[in-house]
C-alpha cells in the first residue's frame, strides 16, 4: 500500500514537461517564479499525493526538485544567449501580427536600423529614382518663392488664392459734356481730376502649380467703390476687375482690367428756377459705364488708362429742368493698395486740389 | 493551503477577464446609437473641401476656423462658413428706378448709399451638426437716395414738384442659403421687410414693404438686388455691399478728400 502510494507520488511529482518562461530575468530570479509557478501547476495534483504520504513525498519533492536546481542552474550560461534573441523579437513581433478586424490596416514596422525614422536617405531617394527612371523633382517652391506674402493677403500676390483689396485711383480726367439740346452748338471741354476708391474682390480663376505649391495666374471678381471729380460731381460703379499675372514674384508685372456701371450720385448745382445757390444735392443720372485698363507692379500699383461715358435723360416726359445731358471723361493716373499709403494720398490730394481748383463750365 | 491561497490571489483576475467581455458587447450597441443621433449628411452642401497636395504657400490649407471671431465660429465680427453667430455690418451703393404711379410723373433714375446693420444665426449649427446651410437673422438699414420728381396735370395745367434726397428705414427678416462649406464661401441671402420712407413729393414718411435678393462672399461684400415698395413709389435698386471694415477707409478718404476740397 505505502508503496503504490509511493508510486503515485512519485508519478504526480515527477517533474513535467519543460514550460519555457521568459528567461530575461536574472537566473536566481528566474528559479524562484519557475518553481514558484509550477507549483501551482502541480499543487492541485500535489495535494492529494502529499497529504496521504507526506513522509515520503517530503525525499521525492526534495529529490524531485533536486534535478530542478541544476535546471536553473543549466539555463544559467544559456540565459545570457537567450537574452540576445528576446532583443530582436520585440521588433519582429509586430511583423507577424495580423489586423485585429478586417477594417484594420495593416502595419509593419521596418527593423530598426541606425537613428530614427525615416530609414531611407537622399541616397536611397536617387538610387530609386535611378531604378525607375524619374526625374529630379522640381524645386518644391517653384524656384523663386520661399516665404509668404505679409499683409496676409491684403495686398494682392501670385501666392494668395482669394483676396480683398481696397484700391485708391489717382487720375488726370480730361472731361466733356453735350452741349445744351437745344442746339447753340457748345460742347464744353475742360481738365480736370478723378479720385476713385474700389473694394475689389479677387477671386482665383486661373492657378499654375509648381511642385506642391499652387500661384495665381488671373484673378476676376465682382468691385465696386465711389468716383470723386470736379464741381462736386460724385458717382458710384459696380462692375468687375480681372487681374492677370506674368510672373511669380511679390514684383510681377499685372495687366489689369476693370468695367463697370457707373451712375451719378450727387452734385453741385445751383437752382435757378428758385434762384437757389449752388450746393451739393443729390442728383440722378441715368446708369453710365466706365473701363480702364492698367499696367502694373505686384499688387501695390498699375498705371490706368480709362474713360467713363454717362448716359443722357432727355426723354420727352422729363420736365426740361430734370433733364441730363450725356457727358464722358478720359482718365490717365495711378491706382494702387491703400494699405502702403501713397495711392490713398495720392487720390485725397487729387480730390481736395480738383475740389479747390476746378470748376466745370 | 498553498493552492487556496493561490487561487484566492487568482481567482479575481479570472473574474476580472469574465466581466470584461459584456463590456465590449456594449460597445456595439453605443456606437449604434451615436450614429443614429447624427443624421447622415449627404448632396452637394455638405461635401468637405477635398484634399490636395498642392496649396497657395500664402494661404495653406485653410483651418475653418473663421478670421475674426471668437470661440472659432459661435461669434464672427465677418459672418463665414463655419459662424454659428454672426454680426452683419455693410455699407453699398445702389443705382436703378423710381417709378411713381403713371398720373404721378416719369420714371426716373434712382440712386443711394446704404448703412446696413443685424445678426445672423444658423440654428442647426447650435446643437446637432457641426455645418448647416441655412441661416436666419434680423437686419435693419438706414438709406439715403437721390429725389423725387412728381408731374402731375396736363400739359396746358401741369404741376411739377421734386425733392433733393429721400431718406429710407428699413427693417426685416433675413433667411441664408449657404453654397459651400468654404472659407468666404459664396451665399444667397433674401430679405423681406418693412421699409418706411418719404413717398414721392407728398412730404410724408409711410411704411411699406421691402425685398431683396443678394449674394455675397463670405462676410466681405456682394451684390444685391432689392425694391421698396410703397404708395404709388417703387424703387428698385441694384448694387455692390462691402463689409465696414472695407467700406469704413473708403469714407474716411472720401471724406478727407471732401474736406481737403472744402465741402466739408
Amino acid at each position: 500500500m505505502s508503496v503504490l502510494l509511493s508510486v503515485l507520488a512519485g508519478s504526480l511529482l515527477a517533474p513535467g514537461p519543460e514550460v519555457q518562461r521568459p528567461t530575461g530575468a536574472p537566473p536566481p530570479a528566474s528559479a524562484e517564479p519557475a518553481t514558484e509557478t509550477e507549483a501551482p501547476a502541480d499543487g492541485p495534483a500535489e495535494t492529494p499525493g502529499e497529504e496521504a504520504p507526506p513522509s515520503e513525498a517530503g525525499p521525492e519533492s526534495v529529490a524531485a526538485e533536486g534535478p530542478e536546481q541544476p535546471a536553473p542552474a543549466d539555463p544559467e550560461p544559456v540565459a545570457p544567449v537567450e537574452s540576445a534573441p528576446p532583443e530582436p523579437e520585440p521588433a519582429a513581433e509586430p511583423e507577424p501580427t495580423a489586423p485585429a478586424t478586417p477594417g484594420d490596416t495593416e502595419r509593419f514596422t521596418v527593423a530598426a536600423g541606425e537613428g530614427g525614422p525615416p530609414y531611407y536617405t537622399e541616397a536611397d531617394q536617387a538610387q530609386l529614382r535611378q531604378r525607375h527612371e524619374i526625374a529630379e523633382p522640381a524645386s518644391d517652391r517653384g524656384g523663386d518663392r520661399v516665404s509668404p506674402v505679409r499683409w496676409r493677403c491684403l495686398i494682392a500676390d501670385p501666392t494668395c488664392g482669394v483676396n480683398f483689396e481696397v484700391n485708391a485711383t489717382a487720375a488726370y480726367a480730361y472731361r466733356g459734356r453735350q452741349g445744351n439740346v437745344s442746339g447753340n452748338g457748345e460742347d464744353p471741354r475742360w481738365s480736370s481730376g478723378r479720385a476713385q476708391y474700389d473694394f475689389w474682390m479677387n477671386l482665383p480663376v486661373m492657378v499654375e502649380t509648381r511642385g506642391r505649391n499652387k500661384f495665381t495666374r488671373m484673378t476676376l471678381g465682382p468691385k465696386g467703390g465711389v468716383i470723386f471729380s470736379d464741381s462736386g460731381s460724385t458717382w458710384g460703379n459696380l462692375g468687375m476687375a480681372m487681374r492677370y499675372w506674368f510672373g511669380r514674384g511679390r514684383w510681377a508685372p499685372t495687366l489689369e482690367f476693370t468695367s463697370a456701371l457707373s451712375y451719378k450720385i450727387g452734385e453741385r448745382t445751383a437752382r435757378e428756377a428758385t434762384g437757389e445757390a449752388a450746393k451739393w444735392r443729390m442728383s440722378r443720372g441715368p446708369v453710365g459705364f466706365t473701363a480702364d485698363v492698367g499696367f502694373g507692379l505686384g499688387g501695390f500699383g498699375a498705371i490706368v488708362v480709362g474713360g467713363q461715358y454717362d448716359s443722357p435723360l432727355a426723354r420727352e416726359d422729363v420736365p426740361e429742368q430734370f433733364r441730363v445731358s450725356a457727358g464722358g471723361a478720359f482718365f490717365v493716373g495711378f491706382r494702387g493698395n491703400i494699405l502702403w499709403g501713397g495711392p490713398a494720398a495720392a487720390a485725397i490730394l487729387t480730390h481736395g486740389l480738383t475740389q479747390r481748383t476746378v470748376e466745370a463750365p | 493551503m498553498t493552492a487556496l491561497l493561490l487561487a484566492t490571489v487568482f481567482s479575481p483576475l479570472l473574474a476580472a477577464s469574465l466581466v470584461a467581455q459584456p463590456s465590449a458587447s456594449e460597445d456595439a450597441p453605443a456606437t449604434d446609437a451615436d450614429a443614429e443621433e447624427q443624421p447622415v449628411t449627404y448632396g452637394p452642401f455638405f461635401e468637405a473641401e477635398p484634399a490636395s497636395d498642392v496649396e497657395f504657400i500664402s494661404q495653406p490649407r485653410p483651418d475653418q476656423t473663421p478670421v475674426l471671431s471668437l470661440g472659432k465660429g459661435a461669434f464672427c465680427f465677418v459672418e463665414d462658413s463655419y459662424c454659428k453667430a454672426s454680426l452683419l455690418l455693410s455699407a453699398s451703393l445702389g443705382a436703378g428706378i423710381r417709378a411713381p404711379a403713371s398720373d404721378e410723373g416719369p420714371d426716373i433714375p434712382y440712386a443711394q448709399f446704404t448703412f446696413r446693420g443685424g445678426f445672423t444665426i444658423r440654428p442647426v449649427m447650435f446643437r446637432r451638426r457641426p455645418w448647416h446651410p441655412w441661416g436666419i437673422g434680423l437686419v435693419s438699414s438706414w438709406s439715403r437716395g437721390t429725389g423725387s420728381v412728381t408731374v402731375r396735370g396736363d400739359a396746358l395745367d401741369q404741376e411739377i414738384e421734386s425733392t433733393d434726397r429721400t431718406t429710407v428705414f428699413r427693417v426685416g427678416g433675413i433667411n441664408q442659403l449657404w453654397l459651400s462649406k468654404k472659407k468666404h464661401a459664396m451665399h444667397l441671402d433674401f430679405t423681406i421687410g418693412g421699409a418706411r420712407s418719404d413717398v414721392l413729393t407728398s412730404g410724408v414718411k409711410l411704411w411699406g414693404s421691402h425685398a431683396e435678393l443678394a449674394m455675397s462672399w463670405g462676410g466681405w461684400g456682394g451684390v444685391f438686388f432689392n425694391g421698396d415698395f410703397l404708395d404709388r413709389d417703387t424703387r428698385v435698386v441694384m448694387g455692390f455691399r462691402g463689409h465696414g471694415i472695407a467700406a469704413g477707409p473708403i469714407l474716411a478718404m472720401a471724406l478727407a478728400g471732401l474736406a481737403m476740397g472744402g465741402a466739408l
